[in-house]
């Protein structure tokens, strides 16, 4: 019998029954309840969320998405819940401590009590003889480095030669209860020499006798920086003579993520001597990597389980040293081991966002035009490097957009300091940098008597255009999002018209989705994302990804797009992603790259499924795929819906030959950017846009400034599931508020951390939340899956220089040092009463505003520009365009036929030196191998040339080498 | 920390038997008379949705009801609640339904990465059970010892807010608003909509 009699006429469904007696196609009954087709009649099609483009109703002001035609309307774009809140709501989630394995012996860590320390010996003896004591474990035990990062591999598992911070990890202990454990912990009998700390980042640009980590070499000098960086693009000429300039000195304390959940980890080798390591992570895969190197084991013989995670916000993407630890502990007690940290040690970990001085100036032309931003930012590493070499390109390189330059200067360093390690959280380096930036923009744009919305919807970058530093912009909602908070605030009413105290300010930022580079691996050998998906007999669909869920909800999103695209209910769509056993290798949650990254490989995996299902369907109903559609649970003849088989029948008829269905989809990030040194650096498929507008109250007696209301309108692309989003939105306003007025690692004077809890680590209560309006832009990114971009780190870089700007609304003094605590605020009050020579802070003015002759200018420009932005949006207009237009700049002329000043540089010019910013210094330092070499030749110059007068080793390098550099340094960007 | 002199720990004091009711279940556990309620609802009784975010009670995280008023256990010591009823976030739905206030958070997105969750719901129920129409400030006063680090508390409060207008019986359930099926499986009368036992 062959299906392909079943043919129907479009529109003749009967007769019901053939003459051989048989069942036509659509009409057969469904299968019974649980089998994926339950009801007896399908749903129709939900046309509110089928983009018009396709037939539908959802209105598509973007234009087409190649996904259009994969949408069924089943689940993308309503608000469902996570498809893991019943297990959160019941207290069933399993979070790293709620691992129990039977026979578990609880492990501790020694940690150091000096910040910087060699050890001269340890001795175990007391702790090996203490009873309940099962194992003991110190740096010896595991030689091997690790790191996040392969470039920087600068941890071990504990402490080897010396300790670079207090909380250090120095030993390690296993033992059958807490108790006994941290007893033990005392019976440790160490030798120990000091050394003196650093703890000033400032100190650390200076030449140290014992520097943090040596990198041979390539380290510089003997100074503790970590890494320096140098760039310059755009024409520089322009800097010269500014129509409006500002400059701001910047002093950011290092924050901490704060996530609720403290680290814990189980390791427990199985009988058959593979390693079972359960943690919260949100990069299982780098911990995987990690264990292998420091346990000398195959990566095959670990399996790396990602419990749930209670809360990640970049703070739990490291590998860590005591996952390292509880694997050593347990291999040595042949027994399952449980580490969990209290709330003191999380903070010994730290990898929160680093402590920075950043320093800004910026110039604009008589246009209104942005001719420079210059940013020199150092930053306060701690003791190891994390994710450092990234942070410290992010500082300048995510400032590049979404505004057009003149151009663009940057220098930054990072330090090794004697304090624990700074890492990634969420908005990795772009958010102080961001929120010195948009400080000096409203700065300028009050010297230039205009709008500061004004002034930005005049200066930014189209969709589909190029930044200064060469990132590719696809899809740009920040016109929207500016307008759209203008909008929402009534800012017209309110912006320099509020009473004293009372102020009102905008912010804005960009951010990457996800990094166009897997730091592992070359994205030309191994896509960025893999997902498998799996269909047996049930109907039931369980799809395998490796993506750690940290509580954003990507396995939502990704259970999600594979539901839309076959058309089931989200029920019948199973993830599962904790295992490194069954999930494809997948580098984890940062850089806001799930989302993009993932579902966009989860659509492939279920276009896969969905063509399998639809060649079943074309067997059995004889038409062609082409005029199939799919609906809940159903495959039907586009013409008449009652022409169909069951999803079921099809899966079967699919099944008939092969078994379950597998399929599996990757994602890989289009070639990108240019090939420079750090051109890796900020380069995303996407990038996600966000505009905030925030109001605060100041009380001018006590300096206490709280928000009351912030308006965020943020550019997700598409919002898969809008209630996920608006929350990603609320909760980075809360974090961003937290770091903005009350949030502080404080060091003492001796360079101890001082508020290691929550107590005095101020996050903010609920009392400090202020209403937050989430405005969800969408922009519909060519590349996103369904048209989605990032939503949970960009959010949180406007609203930090959002209130800031409005606390100045308020009172009239700029403030420039994070966290906007009473005191700082106070302080700076009474500043500004002594320079104006006033009694009472109440006769402070706030500032208000006069619109000067540019104003007409920039608005006349911005209106010109939302029609350019439209028509680039949609691709009716598809010409280039970079950076530059804007300053006459023709993207279709070659670089050598514009004029002379457009540049791109790496490296200092000798005669830039003398001026360069604090982290600019590091360029005055010479790297060790240039040291050699030049004394190398020195000695040759000396015998050689021995009448010669000498050149002085400092101040100049040998004419050859110089030339080579100078070539480099100017060379022009080319593939503009 | 740790400095190098050795200092001998508080001797373990002897196990005693502790008895309480549970969610209520009667349990009866051996537990050191200077055991906290914490450790001894994680450790002994196996309740570990009650969670430990910073054991000094900072974070509401291991929230409980005892006797109906919502504590800390972290800073609660076991004898001192011997015989009380407990009702840990396991005890809020009867096992085969979720409690109203459970639905909501999941349909408002008041829970993200979940570890406060179990805080949070056992503070919000006590609030409800004492006041059906909480104003959004008094919902802020019922939780402001908890804390989230993800959602901002917004959805958080109209999930509470949410809830107690289920409780009022002024509004049905939500049906779970995921796919254009309530419901794709429906069950019969009585049975569990709940997987019962654990996810794990
Ligand atoms: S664990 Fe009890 S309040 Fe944090
Ligand atoms: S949901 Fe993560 S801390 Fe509240």
């Amino acid at each position: 019998m062959t299906m392909g009699t079943y043919r129907q006429q479009p529109g003749a469904s009967k007769p019901e029954v053939r003459k051989d007696g048989k069942r036509v196609a659509g009409k057969q009954v469904f299968p019974p309840p649980g089998s994926g087709g339950s009801e007896p009649t399908m749903r129709p099609r939900d046309l509110d969320f089928i983009p018009e483009t396709v037939g539908g109703k959802e209105p598509k002001p973007a234009g087409d998405h190649i996904h259009d035609r994969d949408r069924t309307g089943t689940v993308v774009g309503k608000s469902i819940p996570l498809v893991d809140s019943n297990a959160k709501v019941t207290g069933q989630a399993w979070y790293g401590d709620d691992v129990r394995l039977p026979g578990e012996l609880i492990g501790k860590i020694l940690r150091s009590p000096y910040h910087y320390a060699r050890i001269k010996s340890i001795d175990t003896s007391r702790v090996e003889a203490l009873p309940g004591v099962i194992a003991v474990s110190t740096g010896k035990d595991a030689p091997n480095r690790f790191g996040v990062l392969p470039v920087t591999k600068d941890e071990h598992a504990m402490a080897v030669e010396k300790v670079r911070h207090v909380g250090d990890l120095v030993a390690c202990v296993a033992a059958v209860d807490e108790s006994t454990a941290i007893e033990a912990l005392s019976l440790f009998d160490i030798e120990w020499e000091e050394i003196e700390p650093v703890f000033d980042p400032k100190k650390g640009l200076e030449d140290h006798d014992e520097p943090i980590h040596w990198r041979g070499k390539y380290h510089l000098s003997r100074t503790n920086v970590q890494k320096r960086v140098f760039q310059e693009f755009g024409d520089r000429s322009l800097v010269d003579s500014p129509f409006a300039a500002s400059h701001g000195a910047w002093t950011m304390s290092g924050v901490h993520h704060g996530f609720t959940e403290p680290h814990a980890v189980v390791a427990h080798w199985d009988p058959n001597g593979r390693l079972q390591l359960y943690t919260p992570q949100q990069v299982p895969h780098y911990t995987h990597r990690a264990l292998s190197t420091v346990l000398d084991v195959p990566m095959h013989q670990i399996n790396v389980v990602r419990t749930f995670v209670g809360g990640g916000f970049g703070g739990k993407s490291d590998p860590f040293p005591h996952e390292m630890c509880a694997a050593i502990l347990a291999r040595k007690a042949g027994k399952p081991v449980r580490i969990t940290f209290d709330r003191e040690e999380v903070y010994w970990i730290n990898r929160g966002r680093h402590p920075s001085h950043i320093e800004v100036k910026m110039t604009a032309d008589t246009d209104g035009r942005i001719s420079s931003f210059d940013i020199d930012a150092l930053i306060d590493g701690g003791g190891f490097a994390s994710f450092g070499h990234v942070t410290s390109y992010y500082n300048g390189v995510l400032a590049t957009a979404p505004y057009e330059l003149g151009s663009f200067h940057y220098t930054g360093a990072r330090v090794w300091t004697n304090k624990p390690a700074s890492g990634a959280m969420r908005g990795h380096g772009a958010v102080n940098t961001r929120c010195a930036v948009e400080v000096g923009l409203d700065e300028m744009a009050e010297s230039m008597d205009v709008d500061p919305i004004d002034l930005r919807l005049a200066n930014l970058l189209p969709p589909h255009s190029r930044t200064i530093s060469g990132f590719r912009i696809t899809s740009n909602g920040m016109r929207e999002a500016l307008e759209r908070v203008r909008e929402g605030s009534e800012w017209d009413t309110k912006f320099r018209q509020l009473p004293l105290g009372k102020g009102i300010g905008i912010g804005c930022g960009f951010f990457i989705s996800g990094s166009g580079l897997p730091i592992h691996w070359d994205p030309k050998n191994f896509p960025h994302a893999t997902v498998h998906i799996q269909v047996d007999m049930d109907g039931g669909v369980t799809v395998h990804t490796g993506a750690a869920d940290i509580g954003q909800g990507s396995t939502t999103a990704v259970a999600q797009v594979v539901s839309e695209v076959l058309a089931l209910p989200i029920e019948m769509i199973h993830v599962r992603s904790h295992e490194s056993d069954t999930s494809p290798v997948d580098l984890g949650s940062y850089s806001s790259r799930v989302t993009f990254m993932n579902a966009n490989a989860a659509i492939r995996a279920a276009i896969g499924i969905r063509d399998q299902l639809l060649k079943a369907a074309w067997e059995m109903l004889g038409y062609h795929p082409n005029v199939l559609v799919l609906n809940d649970r159903r495959i039907y003849y586009k013409h008449d819906p009652a022409v169909g088989v069951s999803y079921l029948q099809a899966l079967h008829k699919a099944q008939a030959d092969t078994g379950a269905l597998i399929a599996r989809g990757a994602y890989r990030s289009p070639p990108m950017g240019g090939v420079h040194k750090g051109a890796a650096a900020g380069l995303a498929p996407a990038y996600s846009f966000s505009a905030y507008v925030a109001e605060v109250d100041v009380d001018v007696e006590t300096g206490q400034v709280s928000c009351t209301n912030v308006w965020a309108a943020h550019d997700c692309g598409k919002a898969l599931n809008p209630m996920a989003v608006k929350g990603q939105i609320i909760g980075s306003c809360h974090m961003g508020l937290g770091q903005v007025l009350s949030e502080k690692m404080v060091y003492g004077r001796t360079g101890h951390l001082q508020n290691a809890n929550l107590l005095e680590y101020k996050i903010p209560s609920v009392h400090e939340m202020p209403h937050v309006e989430a405005i969800i832009v969408e922009s519909s990114d060519p590349e996103g899956p369904f048209g989605a971009k990032e939503a949970g780190e960009g959010p949180l870089l406007p609203i930090l220089p959002a209130v800031v700007n409005a606390v100045y609304d308020a009172i009239g003094v700029r403030l420039r040092d994070l966290p906007l605590t009473p005191d700082i605020v106070y302080a700076g009050i009474q500043k500004h009463l002594r320079k104006l020579r006033l009694e009472e802070p109440e006769q402070m003015q706030p500032p208000r505003l006069e619109h000067g002759p540019l104003q007409p200018l920039l608005v006349a420009r911005g209106d010109l520009h939302r029609e350019r932005d439209r028509l680039r949006q949609r691709s009716e207009d598809t010409s280039a365009y970079v950076n530059g237009v804007l300053f006459g700049f023709d993207p279709d002329r070659p670089l050598s036929e514009q004029h002379e000043g457009w540049r791109e540089a790496y490296e200092p010019l000798p005669e830039q030196l003398a001026e360069l910013g604090f982290a600019g210094r590091a360029w005055l330092k010479k790297e060790q191998r240039q040291i050699q070499r030049e004394e190398e030749e020195q000695r040759q110059l000396d015998i050689d040339e021995s009448e010669k007068p000498k050149i002085a080793v400092e101040h100049k390098t040998p004419p050859k080498d110089r030339k080579s550099k100078r070539g480099k340094s100017q060379k022009i960007r080319r593939e503009l | 920390m740790v400095g190098d002199e050795h200092v001998t720990m508080v001797p373990v004091p002897p196990g005693k038997r502790w008895a309480a009711t549970v969610n209520s279940q009667s349990v009866e556990v051996l537990a050191p008379s200077n055991a906290v309620l914490l450790d001894v609802l994680r450790d002994k009784v196996g309740t570990l949705g009650v969670k430990r975010g910073c054991d000094l009670g900072t974070c509401g995280c291991c929230t409980v009801m005892i006797d109906g008023v919502p504590k800390l256990s972290c800073l609660t010591l076991a004898g001192q609640v011997e015989g009380a009823n407990i009702l840990t976030v396991e005890g809020l739905s009867d096992g085969a339904h979720l409690a109203p206030i459970q639905t909501c958070f999941s349909t408002h997105g008041g829970s993200q990465c979940g570890f406060c969750t179990p805080g949070f719901l056992v503070a919000s129920q006590a609030l409800l059970n004492n006041n059906p129409e909480p104003t959004r400030q008094e919902i802020a006063c019922a939780i402001e010892g908890n804390l989230c680090r993800c959602t901002g508390y917004q959805q958080i409060i109209d999930a509470i807010e949410a809830a107690a207008v289920i409780h009022r019986g002024e509004a049905a359930l939500p049906a779970a608003a995921s796919s254009p099926h309530a419901d794709p499986h429906p069950s019969g009368p009585g049975e569990p909509t709940m997987p019962p036992g654990h996810a794990r």
